[in-house]
């Protein structure tokens, strides 16, 4: 139980990132992989601020704020300076290596005993249920695990919730069009340069959150914690897509949450049954490439042409 | 309205593949009227609407338009001031977005786009009303997204967009060429329809010669980047398909004389 209850948790943390990246991927269409930067960058400024005792919700909207420069340089990069979307997130995303080495001081920074949201967490399931295990429909459930649980659950749902409002506003429908028709919204006077640095600043303040999250959730924060973030992203919108169709707006944003979770799970499921851990990331890759061609070859087995990029994410 | 003086502007320059699309174009547009302007392929009509709508910044030349200068303005911040609907009806709307919000896009045209609902009910309201007098049936389909309907009904809907913030200057970019004749009838009759009611300035590019002598109260024809005519009032009025077709023969003509007067003089002298 102790397994599920970390690999939700886990999952619903890492819902963050699949947030940005359904901004930057499927919002924009702009294949941005900065988030394998930007992620270890959110951990590394909650992290070095946490040791030096500053509040955690402080901690972790810095390392929001951090994220969003990281996305934005990324932007910039690719609208002002003309530079390949894709390759514009691999220098920010080789650049923050070593500001993040900078920022932690060492490739390490140990959280356990500093005061992080996850004690917040445990702090406030003592006061309510004191200590102990908590026994849900027959399952022992430590108090501090079900309260990290609910937090982020919490926390996702209200992020999940804003982010679909943002995009029914002026501006967020404004920032979807530049994604699918750039022609079209810039004869109808929006900036689209402006949308897609915007829009990237966004989705990578996401990830920087996810990254904070989870350096406080996992008890560290570390230099490697980024590597392969944006394929276990992509994966998790993929999944989303797989479970509820990308019709409509409020289903993706749903989608990329449980798609987030379900990956975890499948994860913890698989390390379970003995996968090797080091493979993961392998694991992880080769299914990211199935869930991309498997739309193609399967319209292509029902004789019938392809139509164009079935998920909807591909290179601009 | 439209102020477009000496306009330039070469494609690759310097290269094998360098066009010269526009040659010194003028061309002032009073408020009001409905300029139609045709063309051989490649005379620079497109290149003509791209410039003024800023596609691309001109080499030489200024555009001025409702009395403010814009050459240097980029696309979006002269979309204030202009209208467009396309050649190809994927291009004017957003296929994935739902007929309500392509429309909620298309409203705050040149307005500052804040954090306000983008589909507001009076907008609804609005929408449903001059969708309904459109006839397609699609004012109960709001919600549909764009991408499901054909392209005519994209191409009317997409002039419906361009016109709903009424614009100082409404460009048509040959917008019923893709389109079967059937639903081209009725995006041309639309198109009468709105610029008669609104007595909208407009720049139209057409390929169909039929359109150029029925519709609008100006003509212009293009030819290597240059105004070869430029027909209005009364000439206008009489010009029917045949004159048109009779004045490209004669450019066509004159080109190929040209061309064997350079091939004798090549061979008598080089």
């Amino acid at each position: 139980m102790t397994l599920l209850i970390g690999a939700l948790s886990l999952g619903l943390i890492l819902s963050f990132l699949a947030l940005g990246v359904l901004i930057s991927f499927k919002i924009l269409r702009f294949p941005d992989i900065t988030a394998d930067g930007s992620l270890p960058l959110g951990a590394a400024i909650a992290a070095v601020l946490l040791v030096q005792g500053v509040e955690p919700t402080l901690a972790t909207a810095a390392a929001f704020c951090g994220g969003l420069i990281a996305g934005a340089i990324t932007g910039v990069l690719h609208t002002r300076f003309k530079i390949h979307g894709l390759l514009a997130g691999i220098l920010v995303m080789t650049a923050l290596y070593s500001v993040n080495l900078d920022i932690m001081g060492r490739s390490n920074v140990p959280l356990i005993s500093e005061v992080t949201l996850a004690s917040y967490a445990e702090r406030t399931g003592a006061a309510v249920l004191g200590h102990g295990n908590l026994n849900l429909w027959g399952w022992e459930v430590s108090i501090r695990d079900a309260f990290v649980f609910g937090g982020v659950l919490i926390a996702i749902s209200v992020a999940g919730v804003c982010l679909y409002l943002f995009f029914r506003t002026n501006l967020g429908t404004a920032m979807r069009a530049a994604g699918e028709n750039d022609q079209m919204i810039r004869a109808l006077g929006v900036n689209v340069e402006h949308m897609i640095t915007f829009g990237l600043a966004f989705s990578n303040g996401l990830i920087g959150l996810a990254g904070a999250l989870l350096a406080q959730y996992q008890g560290f924060a570390d230099i490697q914690m980024g590597i392969g973030m944006i394929v276990l992203g992509l994966a998790s919108v993929i999944i989303g897509d797989a479970l509820v169709g990308s019709g409509s707006l409020g289903l993706s944003v749903a989608g990329a949450v449980m798609g987030s979770v379900l990956f975890r799970l499948l994860v913890a499921i698989a390390l379970r049954w003995g996968l090797d851990p080091n493979d993961l990331k392998l694991v992880t890759a080769v299914f990211v490439f199935l869930a991309l061609v498997a739309p193609n070859f399967l319209s292509r087995l029902g004789k019938r042409p392809a139509l164009g990029e079935a998920s909807g994410i591909g290179a601009r | 309205m439209l102020e477009a003086r000496n306009l330039a502007k070469t494609f690759n320059p310097q290269t094998a593949n360098e066009v010269r699309a526009l040659n010194g174009v003028d061309l002032a547009v009073e408020e009001g009227s409905w300029v139609v302007v045709v063309g051989t392929n490649g005379s620079g009509k497109s290149s003509l609407l791209n410039a003024i709508a800023g596609a691309f910044f001109v080499d030489g030349g200024t555009i001025s338009l409702a009395g403010q200068d814009v050459t240097k303005s980029p696309e979006h911040e002269r979309a204030k001031f202009i209208g467009r609907v396309f050649q190809n009806p994927f291009t004017g709307t957003a296929a994935n977005m739902s007929i309500a919000e392509n429309f909620a896009l298309a409203a705050r045209r040149g307005m500052r786009r804040g954090l306000a609902w983008a589909l507001g009910s009076d907008l609804k309201q609005a929408l449903r009303e001059r969708v309904r007098r459109l006839n397609l049936g699609l004012e109960d389909r709001l919600g549909n997204t764009i991408g499901s309907l054909s392209g005519g009904q994209r191409q009317a809907l997409t002039l419906l967009m361009a016109t709903w913030v009424r614009p100082k200057l409404l460009l048509l970019d040959e917008h019923t060429a893709a389109l079967d004749p059937k639903s081209a009838d009725q995006v041309i009759r639309l198109t009468e329809d709105i610029l008669s009611r609104d007595k909208l300035t407009t720049l139209m590019v057409t390929h169909s010669m039929q359109q150029a002598a029925s519709l609008g109260d100006r003509l212009v024809m293009m030819h290597r980047g240059q105004i070869i005519h430029d027909l209005r009032g009364a000439e206008k009025r009489r010009a029917r398909v045949d004159d048109l077709l009779a004045r490209f023969e004669e450019v066509r003509r004159r080109e190929q004389l040209d061309e064997t007067a350079a091939e004798m003089l090549r061979r008598a002298y080089v």
